[in-house]
């Protein structure tokens, strides 16, 4: 039997049936960055997921832009990969047309325009961009999906934000306490990081697996990796 | 349950626990009232807390109030934590189908004074949790703190400190709520409630 007759037959009253893509996905993941005095990290989680499977322990949500500037990114991860590209093709023309490495503060008013440009169609893609700027101070640039940014001292992005910000406004900007504010130390800096990301994977289910801290400083960009819980 | 605002969080400590709750009454971005306050007592030592639509939040309050008098008449003697919490989840779970906007916290000492803390859902619901729990519209931001700051057999003086700072920078970051804080904590021999200022915002 052909198959749209079959199709008229089960069917007998005809409706529009309107046929979508919703081109958007979520893949889940948490975000941090803190710059300090003379360094700046940045953290994500490496869990990619969809609903509720994981695709994926391991896919890296940082990318290192130049020895000063780490881009890290949450979202659709499609459209981080695109981003990404995008940044890396332009710093690299930059680089042949000036001569010297993009900064910080460059690269960051670049993906502001970059986002922007897709304003009527944008990268489902929260960005943080760490680094050092031309002080050498650390340095963190936050934006979202339509290219709006600030540079700000410490931020999070992504699923787990509403629950480590609080605790990131407490311990490095020293909110609500009357503690002496301070310039924090490098090693303080970690310890508050991983435990963000611990208390976020506890009650996050898109947080987890394993924890990738790049530490940006005048030596260039360290990487290190610690595991979350797999749950 | 965002119409509103409010946020309840509850504690244990080492022979103690500690309720705390924001002020605020909104009607969505409006703030009406900075003196509205969602912990209530019910027994010499235990508070039950309701964040939510508001007028749920009274009437419960009241319901919840006489039900307890009502327990106390029939069996002469003072209702458990535990049992409280089996009451609050019957009594939302009547309302299955058209429920109670709330979703409380019920925070006390039982008979021999051990600590006792849970939440429950809206149809009642109940998490019988050993450490913190959280309700309102700043929960994922309370979870957040509390998950951080929380540490097992905190002296009430720490307890104090560590359920404020929880709660003053979650609702710090929700704009439905604020406007000061009320902090109770009780112990075996008194209960002491304080009243906390915080970003008038």
């Amino acid at each position: 039997m052909n198959s749209i007759y079959q199709a008229a037959i089960d069917h007998p009253v005809s409706v529009p049936i309107e046929h979508r893509f919703d081109p958007y996905v979520d893949n889940g993941g948490t975000l941090l960055s803190i710059a300090g005095e003379d360094f700046c990290v940045v953290a994500a989680d490496t869990r990619q997921s969809e609903g509720y499977s994981i695709n994926s322990r391991y896919v890296p949500k940082s990318v290192k832009l130049s020895d000063k500037t780490v881009i890290s990114m949450g979202g659709c991860y499609a459209d981080c990969l695109t981003l990404t590209k995008r940044i890396q093709q332009s710093m690299e023309w930059y680089h042949h047309a000036h001569g010297k490495t993009m900064s910080t503060a460059a690269v960051a008013q670049m993906l502001s325009i970059m986002l922007y440009q897709k304003r009527f169609f944008p990268f489902y893609s929260w960005c943080i961009l760490g680094g050092l700027d031309e002080e050498g101070k650390g340095a963190v640039y936050t934006y979202d999906p339509v290219g709006s940014y600030e540079r700000e001292s410490c931020r999070c992005a992504g699923s787990a934000s509403s629950l480590i910000q609080p605790f990131l406004d407490n311990q490095i900007m020293f909110k609500n306490q009357e503690t002496l504010k301070k310039n924090l130390p490098l090693d303080h800096v970690l310890r508050i990081t991983k435990d963000s990301f611990t208390s976020a994977t506890e009650r996050d289910i898109y947080t987890g697996d394993y924890l990738e801290i790049f530490v940006i400083t005048k030596n260039g960009v360290e990487i290190q990796k610690m595991d979350l819980k797999k749950d | 349950m965002e119409y509103n605002g409010g946020a309840v969080v509850a504690m244990v400590g080492k022979n103690c626990v500690a309720i705390a709750c924001d002020k605020r009454l909104g009607v969505q971005a409006m703030t009406i009232s900075t003196e509205f306050k969602k912990t209530f007592q019910v027994t010499p030592k235990t508070y039950i807390g309701l964040p939510g639509l508001a007028t749920d939040v009274q009437t419960l309050a009241e319901k919840f109030r006489f039900k307890v008098n009502m327990y106390k008449l029939k069996e002469e003697r003072e209702i458990e934590p535990r049992t409280l919490a089996h009451l609050v989840s019957s009594t939302l779970y009547e309302r299955r189908w058209g429920p109670w906007f709330v979703e409380p916290v019920v925070a006390g000492l039982d008979k021999e004074n051990r600590p006792f803390i849970c939440s429950t859902d809206l149809i009642g619901c109940i998490n019988f949790a050993k450490d913190f729990v959280v309700s309102g519209t700043t929960s994922n931001q309370l979870y957040g703190m509390c998950e951080s700051l929380w540490e097992p057999d905190l002296e009430p003086e720490d307890l104090f400190e560590t359920i404020s700072q929880a709660l003053m920078n979650a609702v710090d970051r929700d704009c439905l709520s604020g406007w000061g804080a009320e902090v109770t904590i009780i112990t075996p021999d008194k209960i002491i409630t304080r009243t906390l200022k915080s970003r008038q915002d």
